[in-house]
């Protein structure tokens, strides 16, 4: 008998060539705030070059839009970096801890609806079913809330954004997974307000899936991101240097 | 001759659709009463929580860390206003934040012998819980981009560094971490159970 593990089922990553085309829009988005955003960062270069370079950082994201979808895989071109920083090594395991006393589930049928057998923690129909909420934080912008149920839980993650194209990279980053999300069983279509991805894990869940793959996915999960989210950074600063670079060449 | 004699803007409109109407049965399971679910508890005066507080910290300042600990987790808030609990959550993260890393395992494992220690390492593991969530409902669904640096390429001296301001508050979160991780090393997964199942919340 197969037995379905979400890690094998559910890559963190989507395949290439289906994110190239969600990449696209992520940069055309901040086209319009770039001219007032270079121009606090040169505020002591001359007018001339302060409008030279406002055209060519529009003129660098139009680059960009074009040429993003051809980028390498992002996996390859840098060296691993070690897997465990010190700090987030006993969130992680904080992490795994509660989610492993958390998801203890068991089948639970509507109390309000006949025939019905609904995620209570969604349902919110009986209170008397309802846990406390765990929320674990490693700092202000990154935190894990588990919200325990009799036959659900509700896991919501915010991934640590440092500026503006964290943001709009774990924006785009989770909406591309939230969009397949029939696919990944436990993801949430939409997160909780105030957290950027959330997953729902029900007595179902983890009746036809192995319990310790679920929270090594979840884990897993929070590993990748932030270093998925980090690598894009970097290849997307570099990408924007090297354009500006060549576009600048012609003027020296 | 229609069925609705008399029309008004709520029968027009389909606002009525939305009522929850299980809310105004009263036998519904949403109106579960869960002051069931735990046995009354003596409320706590703020005044209460600052005497206590100055207690610890003489115990605290005389070097007995354990005594304050245990005196901290004795008297739980779990019946009294916010500022109350807000101020023992404040004690409690001062003691863990003045033991040092080598003796909070030694530590738990003395309270986990003693009489009653496991119920004291619950309120523990409740209140590690709590001092983690503070400033996450409050932050919860906005975004600060005040807070934000434009982009952490450019060379901006508007904002500061990302995370100089909230340093103090990173340090107490990462206290609280390794407390977690030593207190599930002594008493188990169990401490988590109970602290998600137990309605006496702090």
């Amino acid at each position: 008998m197969e037995v379905r593990t979400p890690s094998s089922r559910c890559p963190t990553l989507p395949p290439k060539e289906a994110r190239s085309c969600d990449i696209e829009p992520r940069v055309s988005r901040p086209r319009n705030e770039v001219p007032d955003r270079g121009s606090n960062h040169h505020l002591d270069k001359p007018p001339q070059q302060q409008q030279l370079e406002q055209q060519s950082c529009l003129l660098l994201l139009l680059v960009l839009a074009i040429h993003l979808p051809n980028m390498p895989p992002l996996r390859e071109a840098t060296a691993q970096r070690s897997a465990f920083s010190q700090s987030l090594r006993p969130y992680l395991q904080c992490v795994r801890s509660s989610l492993i006393a958390a998801l203890t589930l068991s089948n639970f049928a509507s109390q309000t609806t006949e025939r019905h057998n609904v995620p209570e923690i969604e349902a919110q129909t009986s209170p008397e079913v309802l846990l406390t909420p765990l929320t674990i934080a490693r700092n202000e912008n990154e935190r894990v809330l588990i919200e325990p149920s009799i036959n659900s839980v509700r896991i919501s993650i915010k991934i640590k954004q440092a500026d503006e194209i964290e943001n709009l990279l774990v924006h785009k980053f989770t909406r591309f997974l939230e969009m397949r999300a029939e696919s990944f069983f436990i993801l949430r279509r939409k997160p909780i307000p105030g957290y950027d991805i959330s997953f729902l894990i029900t007595n179902f869940h983890t009746e036809e899936m192995l319990k310790h793959k679920l929270v090594d996915f979840i884990i897993e999960f929070q590993e990748e991101v932030d270093k998925e989210i980090s690598e894009m950074k970097l290849f997307l600063n570099a990408r924007a240097r090297f354009v500006a670079e060549s576009f600048l060449t012609p003027f020296d | 001759m229609s069925i609705i004699q008399q029309h008004t803007a709520a029968t027009l409109g389909d606002a009525w659709r939305t009522v929850n109407i299980d809310i105004l049965n009263e036998d519904s399971s949403v109106n579960f009463d869960t002051t069931t679910l735990h046995p009354p508890q003596p409320e706590i005066s703020e005044a209460d929580v600052r005497n206590l507080s100055t207690q610890v910290r003489q115990l605290l300042r005389g070097g007995d860390a354990e005594g304050a600990l245990r005196g901290c987790l004795e008297t739980p808030v779990y019946n009294g206003v916010d500022a109350a609990k807000e101020a023992h959550l404040q004690t409690l993260i001062e003691v863990l934040q003045s033991i040092k890393a080598s003796d909070m395992t030694p530590l738990l494992k003395g309270i986990y012998a003693a009489p009653g220690g496991s119920e004291l390492l619950d309120v523990l593991m409740k209140y590690i819980y709590k001092g983690m969530a503070v400033g996450a409902p409050a932050t919860a669904g906005l975004k600060s981009p005040a807070k934000m640096t434009p982009q952490s390429t450019g060379f901006s001296q508007v904002g500061s560094r990302p995370g100089v301001a909230n340093e103090s508050a990173s340090a107490a979160m990462s206290v609280l971490l390794s407390w977690h991780e030593k207190l599930v090393e002594v008493a188990g997964l169990g401490c988590i159970g109970r602290t998600m199942t137990d309605w006496r919340r702090v």
